[in-house]
């Protein structure tokens, strides 16, 4: 019920076509029955005027018969009524009348009942109710009933019945029955012809609608589809335009819309791409030069001994500057490069914890960073780009050694059935809720006026983020001024599956609790 | 003194690679532009030649095909883009290793001298029916010698002389190339695939050099033992 009625809903074409043919049904269903009644009326209308017609024939024939007539006793004028009958059923076999003479008692002498024969007709076809309007008015009643035999067959009838006068014997009772059925047959007949005739109009209505929502709907379909493959990125998609209608404007403006958002596109497209290229492209060519210089500068400084203190120093300066201008370069390339989406993955399956050893001992071989880490297994093998991962571990554990104003760095990791967790705590610095959306910011800065000691890119984190997303990791962070931060990286161990949970929480362990009163 | 051929285009920067090499006890032959470095190298041949990737002329991948028709002599390509398909497409033609823009001199010294090493070791080493004779400096299989570059000799013999024993790619790079600490792990993956295409019966079913899938390669050893 909830799925037909959903596609009623989606389709327009479903729904034309069944209100359509409710409303079919409905109205063929109304002049039907109008149809039928006025039809069944007029027939049996029709038949009772007949009738009423031939009851008066037959009402002063019997009269005349009867005033003609001559009997000594009760057993001649039995004899004569009947005669009267048999002469009546006659008269009244096309019609399928009966005719039925019964006593008034009271007004009469002769107690018997005659009716047309031979006849099986119950005579309680006729109602006392009738009888009794028939005895006490002079004028001719009819009425609607139903004739019953005494075989058990009922026929819809009617009944015509008055006063019948016979000399010497006193007033009766006489009835005129007609069978109906003959009529109602013919009714029946008609309603099932109207009833077929209702049931092909509704197929036929059924399949001009259906003709006509073809007609109608599917260039709407082909606009849809068409629409739907310029959202997916087909934007030399058009509609066809064939004809001159509304459908047609309807295309037009569709596609004059689509060549607009195209050319759009394309210069956008263009745009970023010039820029992005410009990007990588002045980072490749400052490349040589600055190997040049590095190894000028190389060359002076070995040699700085013979030098004087302050073109040692110089030399010493130049170095650094150098580095740094390195640093930064490639730091720029990689995010032009994440601009432009074209960071690729290069998926290997390594030992993250070894990796995290590596890092620290790369980056603080002297002082004392604490690494823990907290799995049962040595190894925590994970399927991820192995440069990558490097970098964003170097990215956090710098960051934090910067930040951590000498105080102790803490390393962890961390896992789960299907995730990885490293964490890097700092109790330097920190930094302020307010600046928290800022973090990853490119060349964003805690405090600018701050001196800088290590002389990092202002890259680091936001490259960091970028190749976190690119693992489908989570990189979050949590900071408290003059309390340190709190840095958290979550990869799934099978690249293309999502972090589902968190090994550590982004809460330092030593906060936690205090959290938590 | 090794000769070393610097191809390069920047004239400041081939001025400062010679100053730096020849500082570290290396004679220099300088070549601007790519279509000019076969008439110097036949007539001049040197030990080692530094090729940079853009070139005027031909470009330097091309430069390394045509040198490597004719000769083992070690290539080293300099690059400013370390990330992009240049570097394997150098390694595909033939090069031995790359250095990428900027790197410090006393790096480039360092590899140039790896590549130069001559391999002291003294004697010959096996893998199945595969002949590696150190001293000749020649590997033999049914009886004919196959022609491998310095570094791919060098792998090979790296391999040989533990038979057991997986390197795992950081480790050959140590060892072959004289890398300190991880670098590109292509590099070892590009010349396996070489030295499996000259000394593999079939390189897609290797017998002498086998990956050990995870981790490395390890030299190939005789069914019964396994």
């Amino acid at each position: 019920m909830m799925i037909s009625k959903l596609r009623i809903k989606q389709s327009l074409s479903l729904k034309v076509l069944i209100i359509n043919i409710i409303f079919a049904i409905f109205i063929a269903t109304i002049i039907g029955i109008f149809v039928q009644n006025r039809v069944a009326s007029t027939v049996i209308n029709e038949k009772i005027s007949i009738s009423k017609v031939e009851a008066a024939g037959a009402l002063y024939s019997a009269q005349r018969y009867f005033k003609l007539a001559r009997f000594k006793d009760d057993k001649e004028l039995n004899k004569v009524i009947q005669d009267f009958i048999a002469l009546s059923r006659e008269d009244g076999f096309f019609s399928g009348r009966e005719t039925v003479i019964l006593p008034i008692p009271n007004l009469t002498k002769n107690q018997s009942v005659y009716q047309t024969v031979p006849t099986l007709l119950v005579l309680d076809s006729i109602s006392e109710k009738f009888r009794d309007q028939v005895t006490k008015n002079e004028d001719v009643s009819n009425e609607r009933i139903t004739i019953s035999y005494s075989d058990g067959k009922d026929f819809p009838g009617f009944i015509i019945g008055t006063k019948l006068n016979i000399p010497r014997s006193g007033t009766y009772e006489i009835y005129y029955l007609f069978k109906l059925d003959a009529q109602y047959q013919s009714i029946e007949n008609i309603t099932w012809t109207l009833v077929f005739t209702v049931f092909l109009l509704i197929i036929l209505i059924t399949i001009s609608t259906k003709f006509v929502i073809r007609q109608v709907v599917s260039p709407v379909q082909a606009a849809a589809l068409v629409a739907e493959k310029f959202t997916r990125g087909d934007f030399s998609s058009r509609m066809v335009v064939a004809s001159n209608d509304e459908l047609a404007s309807l295309g037009n403006s569709f596609n004059e819309m689509a060549v607009s958002i195209q050319q759009q596109i394309y210069r956008l497209e263009n745009l970023s791409m010039l820029q992005q290229r410009f990007v990588s492209d002045v980072s490749h060519e400052l490349r040589t030069p600055l190997t040049t210089l590095r190894m000028a500068a190389e060359v002076i400084y070995q040699g700085k001994d013979s030098f004087d203190t302050s073109i040692a120093r110089s030399s010493e300066l130049l170095i650094n500057q150098i580095d740094r201008f390195e640093l930064l370069l490639s730091d720029l390339l990689e995010v032009s490069r994440f601009d432009a989406e074209a960071a690729s993955i290069d998926l290997t399956t390594f030992n993250i914890a070894n990796l995290v050893k590596r890092t620290v001992d790369y980056l603080h071989p002297t002082k004392a960073t604490k690494l823990i880490i907290d799995s049962p297994n040595e190894s925590i093998p994970i399927q991820a780009d192995q440069r990558r991962i490097e970098r964003i571990l170097r990215n956090l554990v710098s960051n934090a050694l910067d930040h951590s104003e000498g105080k102790n760095v803490i390393v962890r990791i961390a896992e789960s059935d299907n995730e990885v967790a490293v964490s890097v705590r700092d109790f330097g610095l920190g930094f302020n809720e307010e600046d928290a959306p800022f973090l990853f910011d490119r060349f964003w800065r805690a405090d600018p006026s701050r001196a800088r000691t290590r002389g990092g890119s202002g890259l680091g984190l936001s490259i960091a983020l970028e190749d976190t997303k690119l693992h489908q990791g989570q990189l979050l962070a949590w900071g408290s001024p003059h309390q340190g931060a709190h840095f958290v990286l979550t990869l799934p161990k099978n690249h293309g599956t999502l972090v589902q949970s968190f090994p550590i929480t982004l809460i330092p362990e030593d906060k936690l609790s205090t959290v938590k009163e | 003194m090794p000769l070393v051929m610097v191809v390069d285009d920047d004239q400041d920067l081939a001025e400062m690679l010679s100053i730096v090499l020849t500082g570290a006890g290396m004679e220099v032959d300088l070549v601007n532009r790519g279509d000019q470095v076969m008439d110097l190298f036949n007539s001049h041949t040197p030990d080692l030649v530094l090729l940079d990737v853009m070139l005027p002329g031909i470009d330097g991948i091309e430069v390394c095909r045509i040198i490597r028709e004719s000769s083992m002599v070690p290539i080293v390509m300099l690059t400013a883009k370390g990330d992009t398909q240049d570097v394997v497409l150098g390694l595909e033609a033939g090069a031995d290793d790359y250095m990428v823009k900027p790197f410090k001199p006393q790096e480039l010294v360092a590899r140039i001298n790896t590549r130069l090493r001559r391999n002291t070791k003294v004697g010959s080493l096996s893998i199945l029916d595969l002949v590696i004779d150190q001293l000749e400096h020649k590997v033999i299989k049914d009886g004919k010698e196959i022609a491998l570059t310095r570094l791919e000799f060098d792998l090979l013999a790296t391999l040989a002389k533990e038979p057991g024993r997986v390197f795992t790619r950081e480790a050959l790079l140590s060892e072959v190339w004289g890398y300190q600490h991880a670098a590109d792990t292509r590099l070892v993956n590009v010349h396996v695939q070489r030295l499996r295409s000259k000394i593999e019966s079939d390189a897609d079913n290797p017998e002498y050099v086998l990956t050990v899938r995870g981790v490395g390669y390890k030299a190939g050893a005789a069914k019964a033992q396994l």
